[in-house]
């Protein structure tokens, strides 16, 4: 069996197509020889009957009752009749004084029994040949009479029969041909149209896998609307291990964070921790449970990839938010975002990368922050530039790399910038740090725009 | 000072407040939702801690219920939530300021610092009246350029009347920002704290308001 359901549906509709076919062909053509037959089996009748009146009632046969028409009077014709009773032989024109017509034992009954069977006082059908040995069919009568059985024969060529069969045969097979032509034709179409809802259905699949959509939105056919019903649930059900997953991570980083804030507290105290040999190994589980925590909601777009999340607004409010953080370090943070601009990435995501971009921004900047966007293709390009010293080459490609914070007295654990990139990339986005033209670093993250 | 620290861990809660307390506060612990949110909205404060994760209500509910009834008492949300976002909704519902856990105990002290002293109008974080200078930042005194040595109920009354200098203090308003929820206050004793403070900074630098309460006297510069 093929693998590919097209291909099984073809196979079996054409080995269908081709069974129907051939019952077909094969009726058609027996119904046309029984009905050439049936007229043939008429006309012999006709003569049987005619034969039939030249026997007497006491058996004897009337020589001059029948006068033979043709074309029983044609030698070799193949039309031909034999009447044989107790009162002598009477033969057709046709047959001369050639023997009588020898049933054919292959097409008609066993050979020992008697060829022409017991008296059923009608006429019974038989094959046989001629004695030229042209193939005939013939109908055979017994009569009851005053002197035994009288047994009539009529005869015609087989070929009478086979001619019109031949006739038809070809545009018998012609218009079958054709029929299943159009047949095949129908089923490719039905096998296209039909099956076209599984390609669309793929599609949906990998669109929900894409993030552009979230759920599979078959409305027909019905046929696949249970298993489009159970993709749904099960991307439900994936959706909510994800969160249960994430909500896990964070749950664990989340618990441990306040008995490790607990710990550095203790640890801090006069004379508690001396070399700060136990506060170093705090701070590693620190840097690690934020790291994890990092990577996790790097590694999961959050619920809603498809969301078109507005730009503006997001900047707005993490400006604001910065403000208020850093609110002793006067930074003027100039917002040139056009207000239609949105990106298709999860809200919460976005607020993750825009918040580290600025907070290094903020960090950074000496005294003004620019933080501009533009649409560039499917993409929306922003740009957050600071006034600050900038970076060197070698650092602007370090500081991506996870961990790695260049200035170890300012408070920050150094893995904003490596999650920023990595939530980008899963975005199929792009994050470059760049020195602009005032010398400050301009960070732009490039998303798919909504 | 008093600040409040709403937070559910009963050993970061005590470790913050005796790390406070060590800096001079007064300090008040709530160690759920509910009674941080009835302390807040019913005592005086200069600055409140705010977890969020805590037992029987949110702290952000509790933060939105302060602002919506007018207490406008500076909030630094302390929490294990670092993400962006939370830090966003951080500050739409209220808080002027956000510090994640685990931290740097001097940082939290001198984020408080902070929090008070722009909350009373001071950009500056040195502040000066005549010859007493009081670094917000750091919590230190000076008077004359020598450090001033001060005990941690001088430290509180100077301090409030520093940061609102040149403004009668209800005494009232003094006691409550002196003296912790639980403390038994016998109102004799802000005239000796008062008393004391005059003699480490001059009898005139603190005016008694009759009937009203205290005022630094600001005198013009020079």
């Amino acid at each position: 069996m093929p693998r590919s359901l097209s291909g099984r549906l073809l196979v079996t509709a054409s080995l269908a197509l081709l069974v129907a076919l051939a019952v077909a062909g094969f009726g058609i053509a027996h119904m046309l020889e029984r009905f050439v037959i049936h007229g043939l089996d008429e006309r012999l009748d006709a003569q049987i009957m005619v034969v039939s009146r030249a026997v007497r009632p006491d058996g004897t046969i009337d020589r001059g009752a029948v006068v033979d028409v043709p074309p029983f009077d044609e030698a070799a014709s193949g039309w031909a009749w034999e009447l044989r009773g107790a009162g002598g032989v009477l033969r057709s024109a046709s047959l001369g004084s050639a023997d009588i017509v020898v049933p054919d034992h292959d097409r008609h009954g066993p050979p020992h029994v008697d060829p022409f069977g017991p008296d059923t006082g009608r006429p019974r059908p038989f094959d046989g040949r001629d004695p030229n040995g042209q193939r005939v069919h013939g109908r055979v009568l017994r009569l009851p009479s005053g002197r035994g059985a009288v047994t009539i024969i009529a005869v015609g060529p087989r070929e009478v029969v086979e001619r019109p069969l031949r006739a038809a045969l070809l545009p018998l097979l012609g218009s079958l041909l054709l029929l299943g032509a159009a047949l095949a034709i129908a089923i490719l179409v039905q096998l296209r149209f039909g099956l076209r809802p599984l390609a669309t259905l793929r599609v949906m699949v990998d669109e929900v896998r894409d993030g552009k959509r979230r759920h599979l939105g078959a409305t027909e056919p019905t046929e696949l609307l249970p298993l489009v019903a159970a993709l749904n649930t099960l991307i439900d059900a994936n959706e909510i291990a994800l969160a249960q997953a994430r909500g896990h991570v964070a749950n664990l980083a989340h618990g441990l964070k306040t008995p490790l804030a607990a710990l550095r507290l203790d640890l801090a105290a006069p004379g508690r921790d001396p070399g700060g040999r136990l506060a170093a190994q705090v701070e590693r589980i620190d840097r690690h449970v934020r790291h994890h925590l990092g990577r996790a909601r790097a590694a999961t777009p959050a619920g809603s990839p498809g969301a078109a999340t507005p730009v503006g607004a997001h900047v707005d409010d993490l400006v604001a938010a910065l403000g208020r953080i850093h609110a002793d370090r006067p930074v003027r943070a100039v917002v040139a975002v056009p207000r239609d601009l949105a990106v298709r990435c999860d809200p919460q995501d976005l607020d993750e990368m825009l918040g580290n971009l600025l907070d290094n921004g903020w960090r950074w900047a000496r005294s003004a922050l620019r933080i501009s966007a533009e649409r560039a293709g499917g993409m929306v390009r922003i740009a957050i530039a600071d006034d600050g010293p900038g970076l060197a080459a070698d650092d602007l490609a370090r500081v991506l790399q996870p961990g790695v914070r260049l200035d170890e007295r300012v408070d920050g654990h150094g893995f904003g910038l490596s999650i920023t990139r990595e939530l980008a990339e899963l975005y199929g986005g792009r994050l470059e740090l760049d020195v602009g033209m005032a010398g400050g670093v301009v960070a732009t993250i490039a998303l798919p725009a909504s | 000072m008093r600040v409040l620290v709403v937070e559910d861990d009963p050993a970061l809660a005590d470790g913050i407040a005796r790390a406070l307390r060590a800096e001079h506060f007064a300090v008040d612990v709530a160690t759920n939702g509910e009674d941080g949110g009835h302390l807040g909205g019913t005592e005086a404060y200069d600055v409140a801690v705010l977890d969020l994760g805590l037992p029987r209500r949110d702290g952000l509910s509790v933060l939105a219920e302060w602002r919506a009834a007018g207490r406008m008492l500076p909030v630094l949300i302390l929490t294990a939530r670092d993400a962006w976002t939370d830090k966003v909704l951080g500050f739409k519902a209220g808080a002027d300021d956000y510090l994640v856990k685990p931290f740097r105990i001097e940082e939290l002290v001198m984020r408080l610092r902070a929090l008070v002293r722009r909350a009373a109008g001071h950009a500056a974080s040195v502040i000066r009246a005549g010859a007493l200078a009081f670094d917000a930042q750091t919590g230190q005194f000076e008077y004359e350029g020598l450090p001033l040595r001060l005990t941690a109920f001088e430290w509180r009354v100077l301090s409030c009347l520093m940061l609102r200098k040149g403004v009668v203090i209800e005494r009232l308003d003094l006691l409550e920002r002196v003296y912790e929820g639980d403390a038994d206050v016998d109102s004799n004793s802000l005239e000796v704290i008062v008393g004391r403070l005059r003699r480490k900074i001059g009898a005139t630098a603190i005016e008694t308001v009759r009937g009203r309460g205290y005022r630094l006297v600001d005198p013009p510069c020079g």
